[in-house]
C-alpha cells in the first residue's frame, strides 16, 4: 500500500502540493488555482487530482492564510473586550507613540474592538500576583445579558497580571461559559504569559477575532478529508516554524497568523542541515512580496513578537522580513525621477505581457524583454506571455526618460534589485550578521531570477536554488517538528539565590509542555525541550533571548548563563558590559515534538544538454546565453554563464562570470567562475 | 571600475543609497548606544552630509532634530576652514548656542576622505543622560548655562583614527555616569566610521562626477516639490501667537509671536515680538528654532519625501537676538524645547486660513513630564527615579477626528509606561488610566482627548511636575473650540487636596494620591455640524459626557443614551442664535 507525505501551502493565487511517496522514495509537486470563497474545496480537489489512493497519506501538513486573511481584510469576527476596572482604555490608547513622525493628521492603527465594546469587572492582582481585590462576579450580568442580546460570538479576557495569576481569568471563563454555552473564549494568559498589559490585550484580541473563521476553515477542511477517506490527522504549519494539529491550532489559531511564509525559512533550515551550511539568508520573491529570513548556526531565528498592520503581537515566531518587491512590481514617474514599487499590479490586471488590460510596466514585463524569461515556457507553457506588449509599454516610458526600452528595463532590475538587497541589509548587517558570511538561498517564482543580482549587492559569494523552488515552502513543511511555546515572567535578578525559583519554574513549564505534546500524541521518547530565558542589563527595557544549558542551576550553571547572555549582547549590539548586573525578564521552554522526518531530494534525471540559444541582456549588452530545463540537468553537472535555467514554475538566470553546478539532491549551487 | 551614467536610473539608485548609508548609520548608533534614551526612546539623530555640508540622506529619528545636523558642520567650516581637516578626525560638540538644543544632546561628526579628496561628512546627534549639571540630568529652575553642565564648542575627539585620550578623559570626568557617556560617544563615533565606509564605497562604484551630478539632480526635484509647494499657497501674511505659562522660575508667561510671510516660491517665518530671553531654561539657541520651523514646514509640505540639501529652499527664519528663540550666552536652554511644541502649533495655526485642508487644531503641546524619585523599601531602599512624559490630545482636521492620547510633537517613537512594567519596577500603584471626557476641544470634527493617569504612592517620594500650556490650551481651527488644558491634582496623605502644574522636589508621603490630566485637541469647525450619531458614538466611547454632548454639540440623549431628535434640533436652534 502507498504511503503519501503531503504538505500543502495554500496562498492568495495559487496552492501548492509536495507528496512524498515513501515507499518509492520518490516526490512530486503539484499547482492548482486556489478557491477564496472556500479554500478547503480547491485543497480536496486539488489532493485527488495528484493522488489517486488518498487512503494511502500518513501524513499530512498544510499552511493557512485563512486567519491572516480575516485580519488583513477586517472580515473577523465581532469581539467584546473584558478587563480589569480603571483600565478599560488601555487598549484604545494603544500606548501613545507615533509611528510615523511627520504626520499633523495622523491616525492612530485601527484596533480590532471599538471603544463601547470593552467592559470592565472589579478586580485587581498586585504586581506579586496576590489579590488586592477580588473578582466580583456580579459585574458579569450586565457583559452577559449584552452578549446574548447582541449575538456575540467571541470574547477576549485581559486581567493585570494574569500571567502571574490566572485564577480571575479562568474564573471570568468559567462564568461566561456557564451561562452562554459555546461561546468563544480567550484569555490572555493562555495567549501570552508576559507582562505588558496592551501588548497582551491587542494579542488575545487578535486571536478572539479570528478563531471563529479558523475554526469553522479547520472543521471544514477536516470534514471533507475525511469524506474522501483520508486517514491522517491534519497538521497546521505555525508562525513559530514547527506544527501542530488542526485540535491544537483551533485552540490557538494566532499560531496559524503566518503559517504559509514560514514553511520557506524551515525548508531552509533542512537544506542548512543536508548542505552543512549552519548560515543562510533565504529570499522569497513572488508577484508581490519579497521575504527575507535568516537561518543562524542551523536555526531560524525567532522571535518573540511582533506587529501586524501596527498592533503589536506576543507569539514566537520566525522572524521574516517583507517588502513590497516582485514580478508584479510597476515602474512609474515622479517629479520626473523613476521610482519602481512598492506599487504592484497584483494578479490583477497583472504584467502587461500576461495580456489582462496591465498597461504600466512591471518587473515581470522587464525581464520578459531582457531576454530571461522564455513567453513560452511560463508556467511550463501553460500561459503565453506577450512580449511585445511588453516591449510597447517599457518604450512608452522609457521615451519619457530619452532612454531606450532595454536601458529602462535594465534600470527598473537594477533598482528594485538595490531596494531587495536593502531588506537583506536590514536583517542582517543591521543586525550585526555579516552576509558575507551566508549562502543565499532562492525561492519563489521569481527569486532565482534576481538572485545572483542580489549576491553581487552584498558580496554574497554562493547562490542555491532548491529543486522546485516555486513550491519550496510546501517543502519546507515537510521538514518541521511539533512545537508549541510556553513562557512566563521571572522578574527576577541574576544572582545566585535564584537558582531555585529557576530550577522550579523551569520544572514547572517543561512540565506544561510535556502535557501539550501529548495532546498531540508525541511519544515521550520524541520530546525535546529547549529552555531560553530572556535577559538584559539590569534598568534596561529591552531583552535579548538566551538559549540556557541542560541541567539544573547552581552558582557555575548561571556563571555559564551570564557568560551567554554577554556574548548575545555583543553579537546583536556590538558591545558587552561583562560584571554588570543582568535581571531575568521571561523564561521560555520551547516543546519540540520529533516527526518522522526524511531528507527528500528530488532525483535529477540522467542526460542533459541545452536546448537552444537564446539573446538575453546583460549591462546592456545582448549576448547569447544557453538556455537549459532544469529537469534534464544531471547531478555533477555545470553551466556557466550566461545562461538561463527553465523549470515550470521558475527560472534561474546565471549571469556572465557565474557558474552552477547541480548536486546529488537536485539543487544548483551558483558560485562565481574561477579565473 | 566606476559607472558614470547620470540618468534617472543612477540617480535613483544613489538616492536610495544615501537613504540607505544613514539607514545604517541610525543602526550602529542605536545598536552600540549605552542608554536606553538613545535605543530605545530614539532620542539620537544620524545624516550623511556632502562637502558643503548639506544634506544627501538623514534617518528618521526625534522630529525635532531635523535638519540641525548640517549646522553644527557649516559652523565647523566656517570656523576652521576645508583644510583644518584630516582624514581621522572626529570632532564633538554641544553648545546651546551653536547646535541648539540643550547641553545633553552631544553632536560628533566626522569629516570623509575618498583619497585625498574631502567629499563629505557624516554626523550623528544623540542624548548624553548626564553632562554635569547642578542636578541629575536636566535640571529644572536654572538659571545660567553654568547650572546645566559642560559646554563645549566643535572639538577633535579622534585625530587620525585615534582617540585623544586626554580629551575623552575630560569628558569622563564631568558626567555622573561617566562610563556609559564614553559608551554613547563610541556609538556615535562609529556610526560616523560606518557612514564614511558605506559612503566610500558609493564614490568607489560610481565616482564623485556621477555622485555629484546625481545630488544636484536629487536636490533639484526636491527643491521643485518644495517650491510647487509654497507657491500654491496665497501670498499673504499669516500671524499667531500664545503663550507658555511660566519659564519654570517666574510667573510671568512667556510670549511666542509667529508672523509667517509668502510671497511667490518664498516663505519667511519671522519670529519678532516673543519674549526676550527667559530666566528659567526655556531659553533655545538659533539652530533649533530653524529646526523646529522646518518642522511645522514638513508637516504641511511634502511630508513624506525625506529630506536632503534641496528641501527648504526657499524658507528663511528669522529670530531676533537675545530673544528666547535666539538664546544668547548665558540663558539657560534645559527645557529649550517647551516654547518649540507651541511655535510648532502656531505656525500651522497662522497658515490655517491658507491650507485648510492640511493643517489641524493645536495638540495638547508638551512633554508633560512627571518624575516620582525616592527609596524602594522592597529593594533595601535603593534609590529609584520614575520617569514619564504622558501622551494628550491632538487637533482634529477636515476630515478626521484628531488622536486621542498620542505622544507630543517633538517627541516621535516614545511609549507610555505599561502598568505591569511600572508597578513592578516602582514602589507607586497606578488605579487608573484612561481618557479624560471633555478634555478634546468641540468641533464639527472632534479634538482628540487628555489622558488621566492616578498614582498612589506605596513609600514616601519627591515629586517633580513639568506640565504647561494651561494659558493657552489648544486653540480651534474653522470654528472648532478650544480643549481643555492640563492639571495635576494632589492629594496628602492628610487628605488635603493641591493642584499644580511645575514644582521642583515637593516632598510627599506615602499613601499621597497623585493624578495627571494631559490636555486635549483642538476642535475642527462648528460643533453644532457634528453628525448627532458620531456625538453619541463618542458618548458611548467615553470620549465625551452626556452632560458634555448637550453642553457643546447641542446633542440630547436620552437615558438610554439614544438622540432626542426634536431636542437635539430644539437645542441646536436655539444656539445658533
Amino acid at each position: 500500500m502507498a504511503d503519501y507525505r503531503v504538505s500543502i501551502d495554500i496562498g492568495g493565487t495559487f496552492t501548492d502540493f509536495v507528496v512524498y511517496d515513501q515507499g518509492r522514495e520518490r516526490a512530486f509537486t503539484g499547482k492548482v488555482l486556489s478557491t477564496p470563497d472556500d479554500p478547503a474545496r480547491g485543497v480536496v480537489s486539488g489532493l485527488a487530482d495528484l493522488i489517486a489512493d488518498l487512503e494511502g497519506i500518513s501524513f499530512l501538513v498544510h499552511g493557512t492564510t485563512v486567519g491572516l486573511n480575516a485580519f488583513l481584510e477586517r472580515r473577523g469576527t465581532r469581539v467584546l473586550l473584558i478587563t480589569t476596572e480603571g483600565f478599560r482604555d488601555v487598549y484604545t490608547i494603544a500606548r501613545g507613540d507615533r509611528k510615523k513622525l511627520f504626520a499633523l493628521q495622523y491616525r492612530k492603527p485601527r484596533g480590532l474592538v471599538p471603544p463601547e465594546d470593552i467592559h470592565t469587572v472589579r478586580e485587581r492582582m498586585l504586581y506579586d500576583g496576590s489579590v488586592q481585590e477580588p473578582l466580583r462576579e456580579e459585574d458579569f450580568g450586565p457583559i452577559i445579558e449584552r452578549i446574548e442580546r447582541e449575538g456575540i460570538d467571541s470574547v477576549a479576557v485581559c486581567f493585570l497580571y494574569s500571567y502571574l495569576n490566572p485564577e480571575h481569568e479562568l474564573r471570568a471563563r468559567e462564568i461566561l461559559r456557564e451561562r452562554v454555552p459555546g461561546l468563544s473564549v480567550t484569555l490572555s494568559h493562555e495567549i501570552a504569559s508576559e507582562w505588558r498589559e496592551y501588548e497582551r490585550s491587542s494579542s488575545a484580541v487578535l486571536n478572539a477575532y479570528i478563531a471563529p473563521t479558523v475554526e469553522r476553515y479547520l472543521k471544514s477542511l477536516d470534514g471533507q478529508l475525511k469524506d474522501r477517506g483520508v486517514p491522517a490527522r491534519l497538521h497546521v504549519m505555525q508562525s513559530n516554524g514547527g506544527v501542530m494539529t488542526a485540535a491544537a491550532a483551533r485552540e490557538l489559531p494566532i499560531q496559524t497568523l503566518l503559517s504559509g511564509p514560514v514553511g520557506g525559512t524551515i525548508g531552509g533550515q533542512a537544506l542548512s542541515r543536508t548542505l552543512n551550511r549552519p548560515n543562510l539568508l533565504c529570499v522569497d520573491m513572488g508577484g508581490t512580496s519579497f521575504d527575507a529570513s535568516l537561518i543562524v548556526n542551523g536555526r531560524p531565528s525567532v522571535s518573540t513578537e511582533t506587529e501586524l498592520e501596527g498592533l503589536p503581537v506576543l507569539m514566537s515566531l520566525v522572524d521574516i522580513h517583507t517588502i513590497g518587491a516582485g514580478g508584479g512590481s510597476l515602474a512609474y514617474l515622479e517629479a520626473g525621477a523613476l521610482r519602481v514599487g512598492p506599487r504592484s499590479a497584483g494578479a490583477d490586471p497583472g504584467p502587461v505581457c500576461y495580456g489582462r488590460g496591465g498597461t504600466q510596466p512591471t518587473v515581470t514585463d522587464a525581464n520578459l524583454l531582457l531576454g530571461r524569461m522564455n513567453p513560452d515556457y511560463f508556467l511550463g507553457g501553460a500561459m503565453a506571455l506577450d512580449r511585445a506588449a511588453a516591449e510597447r509599454e517599457i518604450g512608452r516610458v522609457a521615451r519619457e526618460l530619452n532612454l531606450g526600452a532595454e536601458e529602462l528595463a535594465e534600470g527598473m532590475l537594477a533598482i528594485i534589485n538595490a531596494k531587495m538587497a536593502e531588506a537583506m541589509r536590514t536583517i542582517t548587517v543591521e543586525q550585526g550578521v555579516d552576509p558575507r558570511e551566508y549562502s543565499l538561498v532562492a525561492f519563489g517564482g521569481a527569486g532565482p531570477m534576481h538572485a545572483v543580482a542580489l549576491a553581487e549587492e552584498l558580496e554574497i559569494g554562493e547562490v542555491i536554488v532548491p529543486w522546485a523552488p516555486g513550491t519550496f515552502s510546501a517543502w519546507g513543511m515537510l521538514q518541521t517538528d511539533i512545537r508549541h511555546d510556553v513562557t512566563r515572567t521571572f522578574y527576577r535578578p541574576m544572582e545566585a539565590s535564584v537558582a531555585g525559583d529557576l530550577e522550579s519554574a523551569y520544572t514547572e513549564l517543561e512540565e506544561q509542555a510535556r502535557e501539550i505534546l501529548r495532546d498531540e500524541e508525541v511519544p515521550e521518547g520524541r520530546m525535546h525541550l529547549l529552555r531560553t530565558a530572556d535577559m538584559r542589563y539590569v534598568g534596561q527595557e529591552y531583552f535579548v533571548n538566551v538559549e540556557l544549558p541542560g541541567g539544573g542551576f547552581d552558582a557555575e550553571t548561571l556563571e555559564e548563563i551570564a557568560d551567554r547572555f554577554h556574548a548575545a549582547y555583543r553579537t546583536r549590539y556590538g558591545h558587552s558590559t561583562p560584571g554588570a548586573p543582568v535581571e531575568f525578564v521571561n523564561l521560555r521552554v520551547a516543546a519540540l515534538g520529533e516527526l518522522e522526518r526524511r531528507v527528500i531530494g528530488f532525483r535529477p534525471p540522467a542526460g542533459g544538454g541545452h536546448e537552444e540559444v537564446r539573446g538575453v541582456v546583460f549591462e546592456g549588452e545582448r549576448v547569447p546565453a544557453k538556455i537549459f530545463r532544469r529537469d534534464r540537468l544531471p547531478t555533477g553537472s555545470g553551466v556557466s554563464g550566461p545562461a538561463v535555467v527553465e523549470e515550470e514554475t521558475s527560472t534561474t538566470v546565471i549571469p556572465p562570470g557565474w557558474r552552477a553546478r547541480v548536486d546529488e539532491l537536485g539543487n544548483m549551487i551558483i558560485t562565481p567562475e574561477e579565473e | 571600475m566606476a559607472e558614470t551614467r547620470t540618468d534617472p536610473i543612477t540617480t535613483e539608485i544613489i538616492r536610495n543609497l544615501f537613504l540607505s548609508c544613514a539607514e545604517d548609520m541610525n543602526a550602529t548608533l542605536i545598536r552600540s548606544a549605552y542608554t536606553p534614551i538613545i535605543y530605545e526612546g530614539k532620542d539620537c539623530s544620524v545624516a550623511l552630509l556632502d562637502e558643503n555640508g548639506d544634506v544627501l540622506g538623514q534617518s528618521s529619528g526625534l522630529p525635532i532634530f531635523l535638519g540641525n545636523l548640517e549646522v553644527c558642520v557649516k559652523l565647523a567650516i566656517e570656523e576652521f576652514g576645508l583644510e583644518a581637516f584630516r582624514p581621522g578626525d572626529v570632532f564633538y560638540m554641544n553648545d546651546p548656542y551653536l547646535q541648539g538644543t540643550h547641553l545633553n544632546d552631544s553632536t560628533i561628526f566626522a569629516p570623509i576622505y575618498h583619497g585625498d579628496e574631502l567629499v563629505g561628512f557624516s554626523a550623528t546627534r544623540a542624548h548624553w543622560l548626564d553632562v554635569g549639571a547642578k542636578d541629575p540630568g536636566t535640571p529644572m529652575d536654572s538659571t545660567e548655562i553654568y547650572q546645566e553642565g559642560f559646554r563645549w564648542g566643535p572639538t577633535r575627539i579622534y585625530a587620525g583614527y585615534e582617540q585623544r585620550e586626554d580629551v575623552v578623559d575630560l569628558l569622563r570626568r564631568n558626567g555622573r555616569f561617566g562610563y556609559s557617556l564614553v559608551g554613547d560617544m563610541n556609538a556615535q563615533v562609529s556610526a560616523c566610521f560606518t557612514g564614511e565606509e558605506r559612503f566610500r564605497s558609493i564614490v568607489d562604484r560610481f565616482g564623485m562626477e556621477t555622485i555629484r551630478a546625481a545630488r544636484e539632480e536629487i536636490f533639484r526635484q526636491s527643491a521643485q516639490l518644495d517650491r510647487e509647494a509654497v507657491a500654491a499657497i496665497p501670498d499673504g501674511t499669516y500671524t499667531a501667537e500664545g503663550c507658555l505659562d511660566n519659564d519654570g522660575v517666574g510667573e510671568d508667561p512667556v510670549w511666542v509671536r509667529v508672523r509667517v510671510d509668502v510671497s511667490g516660491e518664498e516663505m519667511t517665518i519671522d519670529l519678532g515680538g516673543s519674549s526676550e530671553a527667559a530666566r528659567g531654561p526655556v531659553n533655545c539657541g538659533i539652530a533649533q528654532t530653524i529646526s523646529a520651523c522646518r518642522v511645522a514646514y514638513k508637516l504641511l509640505i511634502n511630508p513624506d519625501r525625506p529630506v536632503d540639501g534641496g528641501t527648504f529652499p526657499t524658507l528663511t527664519v528669522r529670530a531676533p537676538e537675545g530673544s528666547i528663540f535666539h538664546a544668547q550666552e548665558p540663558a539657560p536652554c534645559g527645557w529649550y524645547f517647551t516654547p518649540l511644541g507651541l511655535l510648532i502649533d502656531l505656525i500651522v495655526k497662522a497658515l490655517a486660513p491658507a491650507v485648510p485642508d492640511e493643517a489641524a487644531g493645536a495638540h495638547y503641546g508638551d512633554s508633560m513630564v512627571i518624575y516620582l524619585a525616592g527609596l524602594d523599601p522592597r529593594k533595601g531602599n535603593a534609590p529609584f527615579l520614575a520617569l514619564e512624559p504622558t501622551p494628550g490630545g491632538w487637533g482634529a482636521f477636515a476630515s478626521g477626528d484628531g488622536q486621542d492620547g498620542l505622544i507630543n510633537n517633538v517627541n516621535g517613537g516614545f511609549k507610555d509606561i505599561p502598568v505591569e512594567v511600572y508597578e513592578t519596577k516602582y514602589p507607586i500603584q497606578i488605579r487608573r488610566y484612561g481618557f479624560r471626557p471633555d478634555s478634546g476641544g468641540p468641533g464639527r470634527t472632534r479634538g482628540g482627548c487628555g489622558l488621566f493617569r492616578e498614582y498612589r504612592l506605596q513609600t514616601d517620594a519627591s515629586l517633580y511636575l513639568w506640565f504647561e500650556r494651561s494659558k493657552t490650551p489648544a486653540w480651534g481651527l474653522e470654528g472648532g473650540r478650544d480643549a481643555r488644558g492640563p492639571q495635576v491634582v494632589v492629594r496628602h496623605s492628610d487628605g488635603s487636596e493641591q493642584t499644580l502644574l511645575k514644582v521642583n522636589n515637593l516632598p510627599l508621603e506615602a499613601g499621597s494620591l497623585v493624578t495627571t490630566y494631559t490636555g486635549g485637541g483642538g476642535g475642527y469647525g462648528d460643533p453644532l455640524e457634528r453628525d448627532p450619531e458620531r456625538v453619541r458614538r463618542d458618548v458611548l466611547a467615553g470620549y465625551v459626557t452626556r452632560e458634555g454632548a448637550e453642553r457643546d454639540y447641542g446633542v440630547v440623549l436620552d437615558e438610554k443614551l439614544r438622540v432626542d431628535e426634536a431636542a437635539t434640533a430644539r437645542r441646536r436652534r436655539e444656539r445658533r442664535t
